[in-house]
This record gives structure tokens, C-alpha cells and sequence, in this order.
């Protein structure tokens, strides 16, 4: 199918959006019943996938539109299509560079930032300019909606400029940023922050019309923030949303006056599927054209691909099951997955025996069929202080059993501690809602049998497990971490023993639930010393050689604690036909790609 | 006691039941371990954030406080708006949008049920002991033996690979070509123009399209036969008994010796009531079918209320989780009812003492 069906689709689309208005309206029933077919022959989101111009992909539960009040990545992959920030990773890899922002100055005390603004049209044809920005930064700052407000006053985040109130609630226009003129936006910082361009490519940063809602002082809003979180979504971005079916469908389509290089495909379509069954369903039937394919419908050999020199595996994978062979890439991401522990409630030497069982490698390949990379340190590669090859260097002098399980080790501390297998210690793991964290502790479990440790399972909704970690009431437990740049710092902030006093939580302490602090070990004064180091050295490249030993200290420090332990980084993969060419994605995650370079070809 | 007041009676028993239900569910997920607010700023945000969502929510103020609201809104009908799972949106618009996907889903599998389980249960027990009886009733048991979730994978592994299976017949494009996975269409009926008279409004213009209702019943199909399986099986099994029970009764013998018709004995005495156990059986399942269908219903990718429903159980989206127990509440009670109700219509001596 060729250039007749983009023609016929275009009025399809056009007898859509006319069909809405016309039935709030008025109109003859027969009038209607006349292009009732018409609708549901050319009905974009019932085709195949590919042969029309709109690119499909599958996507999961979307909580919200709006860049300040989502927090998710499946809002994300289509809030990124429709708006933009003044940075951005390109296709979600290591570098980032500048997208709204024409020209970056950053004064000499590292505080302020000057950006030169590109000449750029909001789909509703209105100009952007800096008083978007100003506008949009105080409602991240200051609007109720925003669950991100920490990541532009909080002080590991961007810590811009900003006054509080005897309540602790941001002043109204307090907060440190400013329209000089038309094109030129200034923000002030209250400390100097290395990674405040990669932070500011965060989705809640994005440029909206000034005024489109009314959740800030001095604005009435042209929209409710109800329509403005699921209706309505005016950005810069290289696609125009159209329309939200929660739980069912998104599509956006082309913006023609996009200030970069114009999209080739018509829009972008997500069905939204929630079961694995469904997904590879959804992608065998052709209906996707980007996908990723659930871990039971998965095989490792049928991959036949290269490393590149980011790291990243391109290549083929197939046939699959409909004799199709796909484009296959696989890109390890920015996040780690770990047990950890609670430290005063577990003696040190159950922790370090749990070390010494532990075998990453057999998790990774029994539980993910390989779809992971075994972590050692809690910095994934990527990240890592001083970069992947300082990380290869250190892991050699890990002091447990790199792949292996000990046992005898185990045992010996065990026994140190006073425990054995007639009078074991009893250590229940928390494990959230994951069939891959209950496979993993299953195993741990069976590892630990007879050396005198008796590992007891439990399983709770992710709100549950947050709220007890928080109460310190979490011996042992599962979570993840994902980096929003690709910075050691993100992430280490955590470890700070100080940091992790879950009796100031929520609020005083944002660390993980460790209480590294009743700890009275080297290990944990070691720890609190490097983040000191951190803290004392915040220049973007001078401060970089002492924060990179000071992370590496830290690591160091966790490994000679065992306060936690790492298991593995996520590999993210993705799927294509090969009627697709799409750039591959990077270190960041697929959700972070535009679509505006990919075509589709057929 | 008449039947009428007997109704009445049921019917005002059914407050308390309403009342006590919202309480329940208030305690649960309130004082429950489950937090909201955790499911909103998720790993990643400060404390500051939940400070601030705490007070949007009205979480910070005192317990009993927040239960007299809770119950006052629920009760006017104000079911409010949604915290966790799309913040800000109404209440009211998530439900108009997931609610017309469960109950075409739920309509076709009680319809595909009772039209297939309840006439071959009869036929089943009219030709007791036959080769044909054996037939339909180890069909039933088999079909009642298989799992949702199961029957629901198969179905969508040998669907998608129709070509192979049936040799190059493919579901896809028989009849209307459409997608395995995914909502069916219902926009094949809507109004079109209203006329408004005193306070009520009237549809006057109807737009209908036949070719997507077509579509949208295809669509739905898979799914409906696989939530309608096990109470498929069930109506044939109960079905079959309970003709074979009136059908050996005096009174049906008494018939025979009065000389009526085999057709008017069948039709008039037996058919009537052997319904009257599959009664509270249908309306029961058919609660089960809008509540129970989250599995299949995620399955298909038909993403419904029984979806939205434990999304915001486990999420804490505690005037999404209410609204939803209130509605079902309202729901099983009027189910309750309307079973009655149609008891003392089908057995005069329901009601009376």
C-alpha cells in the first residue's frame, strides 16, 4: 500500500475530528449514517501496522499528561513527543545536548545560567518564549499538581534559587528564574550543580504556553488542570497530541511547523497493554511496529548481533513466530536492582554470609534468560566514577565470591555470629510485587538451607513496602534505583549513613532504608567521610577527580559492610520490523526518543 | 406478608448492607498498609513532596474527619476525583470511560452462556442417559474444568496463528479484519441531537453503524466465550439436572395423565420451573462477570473496570477504590434485589409465610 492510503487516511482523519464536533452538535441521523462507513473502513487505529505512515507501539498505563504531575515512563515516552525542555538526550543516550536552547552561558561562580532561546511555534501557533519557561518552572516550583518539585528546589537536584515560607511552602515568583527578554532566560542556583543541564532535561521542565493553566498566583488558566492532565497538550515537541483513551489507546500526529527536522511518518499510535500475552500477541499479529517481547515469549539464541562502541548490541532477532525476521537492540540502562538491608537489625556477618551465597550470574541467566547484567558495584557501568573500564579495574578486588556461591564462607561467619543450622537466624525478605524478586529469594533461600539461616519470603504492593522501609521496619528487602542522568552523584546521595536514618523519614532523610548510621563500623564512618568529600568539592570539573574517589570509597564502603547488595542492571531491548528504520536508543531508555527521524518504509 | 411488602422489605434492608459495605472499605484502605502517597511520589521523590501531596489530599487531617467525608460524598453522589491513578481526573468520566468495556464484554459472555448452556442443559435433560446427553454433558464439565487465564492464552496463541492452524483461514480477516488485542469499538451507536422537554432530555438523531457493530462483536467474542466458559458449563450442568428433576415430578405425571400435549407439559410446566434454580446462578455470575474479569479482561487488552478496579486497590486511590465498592455495592444489592424479584414472578410462593 502506498501514497493512495496516506491520502485516504488524512481524511479519515479529518471525517474523525469533524464526526466529534458534529455529534455534540446537531445533524440528521441519515447525514451521518452516510459516512458511518467511511469512518470505520479507514479508521487509523484498526490498520496494520506501518503501511500508513503512523508508527505503532505499544505502551502501559498512563497516569497524566501533565509534564509536572506524571512520574511515570509510559506518560513520559508520549509527553516527550509532544513537549520539549532546553536539553535533551538524543534518542535517550550518554549525551546531552541542547534542544529548546539555542546557547548555554554559565557565570563564573557556577550559579547562574543564561539561555538563549530557539525561534520556535507552540501547535497552536503561538511563539515560545522565556516567559514560558518562567511560567513553567514556577509550576513545578510552586503549582499543587506537581509531584516533582523536588527535582528544582531540592538541594541534590537543581536547588534553584528560592524563598520558603514559615510553613516550609515556596513564595509565590520566588523561585530564581527570569525572562531578560523575549529569547533569553536566566536561572539562579543557590548551590552550584555539575549536572543542572542533564537535570534540566527532565520531561517537568518542558516549555508550556504561559497561562494555559491556573494552578499558579497570578494565572486563571485558559484550561482546567483536569483537561490540561488528559485533553489538552500544547508543546513544541515534533508531534501534536490527538487524543487519550486511558487503559485503551494514544496517538499524536505530525506538527508540520516544528522547529527541527519535520517528522516523516503521519503520527505516532500506542495501544496500551498491561498483560504479556497480549503484547506479543499485539506484536506477532504486525499490529506493533516497535516493541519489546515479553521474557516467556523470549530466546536468547535467537539473537545474532554486534557490540557497538557504546556498548549497545544491534543487530537481528528471529525468525519469530510469524517467520519475520526483526531488528534487534539491546542497550544496558542506568539502573540497578538490590537487596539491601536494614543495618542495625541484621549482625554484620549474616549480611557478608548472604554476600558469599549470593550468585548473580545464575539469577541472571535462570530468571531473565540473560536479559540483565550481573551488578557487582551499586553505579551501573555506564555511570560509573571515572568511567566502565574503572569499573571492570575495581570489581576485581571484590571481597565475596565474584559468581560463585560459598558456602563454607558462609557458614564460618554464620557460626561467628553464634547462629548454626540447629539454631538459625531468622530473616525475613521484603520483596515487592515481582515474580523475578521472589524467584531471586527463592534461590536465595534454597542456597542458605542448613547454614543455619532461615530465610522466610514476603510480598508487598510497592506503596507497602515504601511505607515500612520508611518506618524502618525492613530487615530485608528489594528495590530498584534508576539514574535520571548518567552521573555517579545521582543515586550515591543516598548512602550518606546520616542519610539513611529512616527515623527522620519522610522529610529529613531521603537515603534508602539502611540506617547506616547506628552502624559503629569503619565501613560506615568511611562512608559519611566521602560524602563529605562530595559535598566539599560541588565544581562541575575541578571537583570531578575527588567526587570520583570519594564515590568510589563509598563503594567500597558498602561492599565492606554489606549493606547492600546489587544484583543486576537492567538491559532494555527493542524490537522492530525491518520496515522500520529507527535510530537505536541508548543508555537512558527507549521512552526518552522523539520520533520525528524514523521512517517507515513498505 | 404480600409479595409487595416483602419486596419493600428487602428493599430497605438492603441501607444498612450499603452502609456497613463503605465503612469496610474505608477501613481498609485507609488504615490499611497500603499508602497513597508513596504510590504518587514513587522511589525517587523527597519528603517535602509527600508534605505537600499529603495536605492536596486531605490526608493530614483527622481520621475520623476524612471517614465523615468520605461517607458524606459517596453518599450525595459525589464520587470526586481520582488521586493515584489519573490525578485530577473525575471519578465520573474513568467510569463512563472503562465501564461500557466490561459490560459489552460482560453482556456477550452472560449472553453466549445462557444461550448456549441453558438449552443444552434442557436438551441434555429432556434426552436423559442418550449419547447426546453424554456429549453436552462431559462438554460441560471439560469447559467448566478450564481455567480463564489458561483458556484465554490458548485462545489467543492458536487465534493468532489461524493461517496455520486452519489451514490458511485466518481470523484477522474473516468477515471484518480487526486486531486480536484490544477494545472493541463502541462508538456503533451514539445520539446525535437532543430535544429537550421541561428538565428531561430526548435523543432524537441516532447514528448507528452496522459494520462497526459487526467489528465491535468480533472483537469482544474471544474474550466473552472465555469468561463465559465456566458459567457455561455450570448453567448446562444445573440446567440438566433441574429438568431432569421437574421432569420426574407428580405433577408433570399428572399432566401426562390429563392428556396435555407433550409440548404444553415441556413448555408450560417444566421449562418454568427448572428456572427457577438457574435464577440466583445467572445473577450471581453476572456480577461475577462486571467485578471478577480482571484477568481476561488484561489478557485481551480490553482494560476494564475490574482493571481499574485493582489498580486502584493496590494503589490506594482511595476515592477511585470507593466509588468503585460503592457502585458494586449498589450493584450486588440491586442484583439481590431484581433476583428476588424476579423469584416471586416465576414462584408464587416466594413471599408469603
Amino acid at each position: 500500500m502506498g501514497h493512495e492510503c496516506l491520502v485516504s487516511l488524512e481524511m479519515a482523519n479529518e471525517i474523525d475530528q469533524s464526526r466529534r464536533t458534529f455529534l455534540k452538535t446537531a445533524g440528521a441521523g441519515a447525514a451521518v449514517a452516510t459516512f458511518a462507513g467511511c469512518i470505520t473502513d479507514e479508521d487509523p487505529s484498526e490498520e496494520e501496522g506501518g503501511d500508513e505512515g503512523i508508527l505503532n507501539r505499544i505502551n502501559s498505563t498512563m497516569t497524566s499528561l501533565d509534564p509536572i504531575q506524571s512520574t511515570d515512563t509510559a506518560s513520559g515516552e508520549v509527553i516527550n513527543q509532544i513537549y520539549e525542555g532546553l536539553t535533551y538526550f538524543p534518542n535517550g543516550g550518554a549525551e546531552v545536548e541542547n534542544l529548546l536552547a539555542e546557547e548555554v552561558e554559565i557565570s563564573d561562580d557556577l550559579l547562574t545560567y543564561t539561555f538563549t532561546l530557539k525561534e520556535a511555534e507552540y501547535h497552536d501557533g503561538t511563539e515560545l518564549t522565556a516567559d514560558d519557561f518562567v511560567y513553567a518552572f514556577r509550576r513545578l516550583a510552586e503549582s499543587e499538581n506537581s509531584e516533582r518539585a523536588n527535582f528544582i528546589l531540592g538541594d541534590i537536584f537543581l536547588a534553584i534559587e528560592h524563598e520558603t515560607d514559615d510553613d516550609g511552602a515556596v513564595v509565590p515568583e520566588s523561585i530564581g528564574a527570569e525572562a531578560i527578554d523575549d529569547r533569553t532566560f536566566e536561572i539562579t542556583l543557590r548551590s552550584a550543580n555539575p549536572n543542572a543541564l542533564d537535570l534540566l532535561s527532565y520531561d517537568s521542565f518542558s516549555a508550556i504556553p504561559e497561562g494555559i493553566v491556573g494552578d499558579i498566583e497570578g494565572y486563571d488558566g485558559e484550561y482546567e488542570h483536569s483537561e490540561f492532565a488528559s485533553e489538552v497538550a500544547v508543546g513544541t515537541g515534533p508531534f501534536e497530541f490527538d487524543n487519550w483513551d486511558p487503559d485503551a489507546e494514544a496517538e499524536v500526529s505530525t506538527f508540520d511547523d516544528y522547529h527541527g527536522s519535520v517528522a516523516n511518518i503521519d503520527g505516532v499510535h500506542w495501544q496500551i497493554l498491561e498483560d504479556d500475552t497480549a503484547h506479543f500477541t499485539y506484536a506477532m499479529n504486525r499490529s506493533a511496529d516497535v516493541f519489546s517481547i515479553p521474557t516467556a515469549d523470549y530466546d536468547q539464541s535467537l539473537i545474532d548481533a554486534e557490540t557497538d562502541d557504546e556498548g549497545r548490541e544491534i543487530g537481528e532477532y528471529g525468525p519469530v513466530e510469524n517467520g519475520d525476521m526483526l531488528d534487534y537492540v539491546g542497550v544496558p540502562q542506568l539502573s540497578t536492582y538490590y537487596f539491601a538491608f536494614n543495618a542495625p537489625s541484621v549482625p554484620v556477618e549474616i549480611r557478608q554470609a548472604i554476600a558469599y551465597v549470593l550468585d548473580r550470574e545464575e539469577l541472571v541467566q535462570n530468571i531473565f534468560e540473560g536479559r540483565g547484567e550481573e551488578a557487582v558495584t551499586f553505579t551501573p557501568p555506564g555511570a560509573f566514577p571515572g568511567g566502565p573500564e574503572r569499573r571492570d579495574e575495581f570489581i576485581e578486588d571484590y571481597p565475596y565470591e565474584l559468581f560463585e556461591t560459598d558456602r563454607d564462607a558462609a557458614r564460618d561467619l554464620i557460626e561467628s555470629a553464634g547462629y548454626d543450622d540447629d539454631d538459625p537466624y531468622e530473616l525475613t525478605l521484603t520483596t515487592y510485587e515481582s515474580e523475578v524478586f521472589q524467584e531471586a529469594g527463592r534461590d536465595l533461600r534454597d542456597k542458605l538451607a542448613g547454614l543455619g539461616v532461615d530465610l522466610q519470603l514476603e510480598e508487598t504492593p510497592f506503596a507497602t513496602l515504601q511505607e515500612q522501609g520508611e518506618n524502618g521496619n525492613l530487615e530485608f528487602y528489594s528495590l530498584g534505583w534508576t539514574w535520571s542522568w548518567p552521573a555517579a552523584d545521582y543515586g550515591m546521595f543516598g548512602f550518606e549513613p546520616e542519610n539513611t536514618n529512616t527515623s527522620l523519614m519522610p522529610g529529613d532523610a531521603s537515603g534508602y532504608y539502611l540506617d547506616w548510621h547506628e552502624e559503629d563500623s569503619d565501613a560506615s564512618a568511611m562512608a559519611q567521610e566521602a560524602w563529605e568529600t562530595v559535598e566539599a568539592n560541588p565544581e562541575p570539573e575541578e571537583g570531578q577527580e575527588a567526587r570520583n574517589e570519594a564515590y568510589i570509597d563509598m563503594e567500597q564502603a558498602i561492599w565492606d559492610d554489606a549493606v547492600m547488595l546489587p544484583l543486576y542492571h537492567e538491559i532494555a531491548e527493542q524490537f522492530n520490523y525491518q520496515h522500520v528504520d529507527i535510530e537505536p536508543f541508548g543508555t537512558m531508555g527507549d521512552y526518552l526518543q522523539r520520533y520525528n527521524n524514523v521512517t517507515l518504509d513498505e | 406478608m404480600s409479595r409487595w411488602r416483602y419486596f419493600f422489605r428487602r428493599l430497605l434492608l438492603s441501607v444498612p448492607v450499603v452502609l456497613f459495605g463503605l465503612t469496610i472499605t474505608f477501613v481498609i484502605v485507609r488504615m490499611g498498609p497500603i499508602d497513597p502517597v508513596a504510590a504518587i511520589v514513587g522511589p525517587e521523590g523527597g519528603g517535602a513532596s509527600r508534605g505537600r501531596i499529603e495536605e492536596r489530599l486531605g490526608l493530614n487531617e483527622p481520621l475520623w474527619q476524612q471517614y465523615i467525608d468520605f461517607m458524606v460524598n459517596m453518599l450525595t453522589f459525589n464520587l470526586g476525583q481520582s488521586w493515584v491513578i489519573q490525578p485530577g481526573r473525575s471519578v465520573e468520566s474513568l467510569l463512563m470511560t472503562y465501564a461500557p468495556r466490561t459490560l459489552w464484554l460482560g453482556f456477550w459472555s452472560v449472553l453466549i452462556a445462557i444461550c448456549i448452556g441453558i438449552p443444552l442443559g434442557f436438551y441434555a435433560g429432556l434426552n436423559p442417559n442418550t449419547k447426546s446427553d453424554y456429549l453436552a454433558s462431559f462438554g460441560g464439565i471439560v469447559w467448566r474444568a478450564m481455567p480463564n487465564f489458561w483458556l484465554a492464552i490458548i485462545i489467543l496463541a492458536v487465534l493468532r496463528q489461524s493461517e496455520r492452524f486452519f489451514f490458511g483461514l485466518s481470523w484477522q480477516s474473516l468477515g471484518v479484519s480487526n486486531n486480536l488485542i484490544g477494545q472493541p469499538p463502541l462508538d456503533f451507536i451514539a445520539f446525535t441531537d437532543w430535544i429537550t422537554v421541561g428538565i428531561i432530555s430526548i435523543p432524537v438523531g441516532v447514528y448507528f453503524s452496522f459494520s462497526t457493530l459487526i467489528e465491535s462483536i468480533k472483537q469482544v467474542m474471544p474474550a466473552a466465550i472465555v469468561l463465559g466458559s465456566a458459567a457455561m458449563g455450570n448453567e448446562m450442568r444445573i440446567g440438566r439436572t433441574a429438568v431432569l428433576e421437574t421432569i420426574n415430578s407428580n405433577y408433570v405425571e399428572t399432566a401426562k395423565a390429563k392428556g396435555l400435549r407433550d409440548r404444553v407439559i415441556v413448555w408450560k410446566h417444566v421449562f418454568r420451573n427448572a428456572l427457577v434454580p438457574l435464577v440466583p446462578i445467572i445473577t450471581n455470575e453476572a456480577f461475577i462477570l462486571i467485578g471478577g474479569s480482571v484477568i481476561v479482561e488484561v489478557i485481551f487488552g480490553i482494560n476494564g473496570l475490574g482493571y481499574l478496579f485493582f489498580q486502584a486497590a493496590v494503589q490506594g486511590d482511595l476515592p477511585l477504590v470507593g466509588s468503585l465498592m460503592f457502585i458494586f455495592i449498589v450493584l450486588i444489592v440491586s442484583i439481590n434485589i431484581l433476583q428476588d424479584f424476579l423469584y416471586t414472578v416465576l414462584d408464587p410462593r416466594v413471599g408469603y409465610e
